[in-house]
């Protein structure tokens, strides 16, 4: 069916036209963040780094614009059932040049746009051949422009790793995508794909990264290698995958892949395939959206995916969110003293993030802290008084009893970072209050 | 009890002046306040003094601050005397005595049971976020003499607090941050360190004068930002929470609109 891929010429196409069409087809990657590496400029070129990452912009989803986010072409010799640019689609095809990237991504970071350049590609010929152009454009960006701003690239499975290694020496942070959360799901959706060939390259860049470190320790000027760390994504809800086995998966990655991110993606449906679903309300925001709380649990809160989920119950609440889910479930542990208690216990109380956990820990030892201190702390006590006391007393007298705190805590609505209308779960208009800042550090 | 009211000027220098002043009074300090300007209702039995920048006077308050409360402590406060709030002075003067009541003097910002504390708390942080957008949503403009131009106008007086990240990222770029409200320029000329220029008559013509490239630019980056977004996705609260509105007019993508 090779005459099915119908390769439009890209030369004599604008600028212009060739940048719509490859954002266009770059835009279902999820990930944007600019984070993990703090870098100065040295003087001689343009850009550094920021180790929080910066946003530029706000798409019309809310999603954050961070990096220039194209593909070096979108012509492509697989066929994933998922992807709009799989080779039995008839979309128009476009590829840039080196300079052309190099040219774009200086312009756009000298204006202040981007934060840098995220660099994937359809398969055009051979997964070689496509990381060979990759590097190419990289190459150029960092040696000729001397460019020294984030730049994210792909790493193709099944690219010789060689050239794996060559472009960690260049690019600041590389993923590979998973695409599915499990082999099964991979091996129906993506025919020319497999996992093995995907975690080749993630423990290569796995072992790069660790030997790097060593390196450097050793050889202070050592050139670095993938300094922010490796990413991926998968997408949800395309295949029947629980909520468990997702979770289990990405806690895998974070702990044997030392992963920086992991990043959901609510299935959006592109193609008409028989093998996929046809989600009724638009994409799963919401079960992604727990996912993504989850996933803050594992790594900043101390908590196990066996914790949160299991075999019985193996997905999460549509109406709490896992925190309060799980501390509902552990009533036997609360409340806990504010003045007295440790900082990874006082973490686990819902209503309390990482930073008012952190400021309550310093300002208590001033003395004692009151609830009105705790509220200018910026904890959300309407969800921490069922959990907590101060000075031995809790805020208002309360029943420790699990039915009575769940419909307490459902009674105040939770701000869901989506709308209402248009999207799904309509009907779930009862929701406890999520913290707005968590929200932002996960774009 | 008598009270005192010290009017000092609404800078950095004038309040640290004033601080300098309330601890040679020799008095309690809870007698003693800061305030900026007139008063609009004077007390009855207060007595209200002038008091007259001096910079040796606000350069021994700001070592004496940063020595015994730490970096973290001094840019806190720097950030908060930022703000445009009239109660900032006093808020300042009143955490530096909370400071030297402590025992701990390096953790005086953890104390956020202390009102005052909390206030410079406060001030600090809209002054750091409000910076932070600008670093994340300031755009430079290419002039026709290859200068990058850019227009602010922030609450908070943070222009000191973001150019150093410019400088740093663009050191070969000759460029110029103006904040509009209060009429301060950052100049970066390429390759050398960058200053600050008060007042108006910055030949206003030429910043309006744009480059060749600077029109096929702003288009593609209006191009790209209309294609990135997931149409299936659509959620313009998401993108106000993230994007408030204000720093909507000076940002090139929603120029169009």
């Amino acid at each position: 069916m090779e005459s099915n891929l119908i390769v439009k010429k890209s030369e004599g196409m604008s600028l212009m036209d060739k940048l719509g069409i490859l954002a266009d087809a770059a835009k279902y990657d999820v990930s944007c963040s600019s984070s993990g590496v703090e870098r100065k400029g040295d003087g001689t070129g343009i850009g550094n780094t920021v180790a929080g990452g910066i946003c530029h912009s706000f798409g019309a989803d809310g999603r954050c614009i961070s990096l220039l986010k194209i593909l070096f072409t979108n012509e492509c010799i697989f066929d994933c059932k998922y992807c709009i640019n799989r080779k039995s689609n008839d979309v128009p095809r476009a590829s840039f040049t080196p300079d052309e990237i190099c040219e774009l991504t200086i312009q756009f970071y000298r204006r202040n746009y981007i934060e840098g350049l995220f660099l994937s590609s359809g398969i055009l010929y051979s997964p070689t051949y496509t990381m060979e152009l990759i590097y190419e454009a990289v190459y150029k960006l960092r040696t000729i422009y001397r460019f020294q701003g984030y730049i994210h690239v792909k790493a193709i499975p099944g690219a010789d790793p060689e050239l794996v290694q060559r472009l960690g020496l260049l690019a600041d942070r590389m993923s590979v995508n998973l695409e599915l959360p499990t082999a099964e799901g991979l091996k129906r959706l993506a025919p020319n794909k497999h996992r093995k060939n995907i975690l080749t390259p993630m423990r290569q860049i796995q072992q790069g990264i660790t030997q790097n470190k060593n390196e450097l320790m050793v050889y202070k000027h050592a050139p670095s290698f993938v300094p922010a760390g490796q990413s991926t994504q998968m997408i949800i809800g395309a295949t029947p995958e629980n909520d468990y086995q997702i979770m289990t998966v990405a806690e895998n990655l974070y702990k044997k892949f030392d992963l920086k991110r992991v990043y959901y993606s609510a299935f959006v449906s592109v193609n008409e395939d028989k093998e996929l679903p046809a989600p009724a309300g638009g994409p799963p925001l919401l079960r992604e959206h727990r996912l993504y709380q989850a996933d803050w649990l594992l790594r900043f809160y101390g908590f196990e995916a066996e914790e949160l989920l299991d075999e019985k119950r193996p997905n999460f609440n549509i109406l709490l969110d896992p925190k309060a889910d799980w501390a509902l479930r552990h009533l036997e542990l609360f409340p806990v003293e504010i003045n007295r208690a440790d900082y990874q216990t006082i973490l686990r109380v819902p209503g309390i993030g990482v930073k008012s956990a952190q400021r309550i820990v310093r300002a208590r030892r001033n003395g004692n802290l009151r609830f009105e201190d705790l509220k200018k702390i910026g904890v959300t006590l309407k969800r921490a008084l069922y959990f907590i006391t101060c000075n031995g007393k809790m805020m208002y007298p309360t029943k420790m009893e699990e039915d009575y705190i769940t419909r307490n805590l459902i009674s105040n609505k939770e701000k869901l970072p989506f709308d209402r209308d248009g999207m799904t779960y309509r009907q779930l208009s009862l929701f406890d209050d999520y913290k707005e800042a968590e929200w932002k550090n996960i774009i | 009890m008598e009270e005192y009211y010290l009017i000092c000027e609404d800078s950095l220098e004038g309040i640290f002046t004033g601080i300098y002043d309330a601890y040679l009074m020799r008095k309690s300090h809870e007698q003693i306040h800061i305030c900026l300007g007139e008063e609009e209702n004077l007390r009855l039995f207060a007595v209200y003094e002038q008091r007259i920048t001096d910079e040796q006077k606000a350069a021994k308050v700001a070592r004496t601050i940063e020595r015994e409360f730490g970096v973290e402590t001094y840019l806190a406060i720097c950030r908060a005397l930022a703000s445009p709030e009239a109660d900032k002075g006093e808020a300042v003067y009143k955490t530096v005595v909370a400071g030297f009541r402590m025992g701990n003097r390096k953790a005086l910002m953890g104390n956020l049971a202390d009102p005052y504390v909390h206030r410079v708390f406060e001030l600090a942080r809209f002054t750091a976020n409000e910076a932070h957008f600008h670093v994340e949503f300031l755009r430079f403009q290419e002039l026709e003499n290859g200068i990058l131009y850019s227009a602010i106008g922030p609450k908070n007086n943070l222009i000191t607090f973001i150019v150093p990240h410019f400088a740093d990222r663009l050191p070969l770029e000759n460029f110029v941050i103006h904040d509009e409200i209060r009429n301060i320029y950052a100049l970066h000329p390429a390759g050398k360190d960058w200053y600050l220029v008060y007042g108006k008559g910055q030949a206003e013509e030429l910043l309006h004068r744009f480059s060749e490239g600077e029109k096929a630019y702003s288009e593609l980056f209006c191009k790209f930002f209309h294609t990135i977004p997931i149409k299936e996705r659509t959620n313009g609260a998401l993108q106000r929470n993230m994007l408030p509105l204000r720093y909507r007019k000076y940002m090139t993508e929603f120029q169009s609109l």
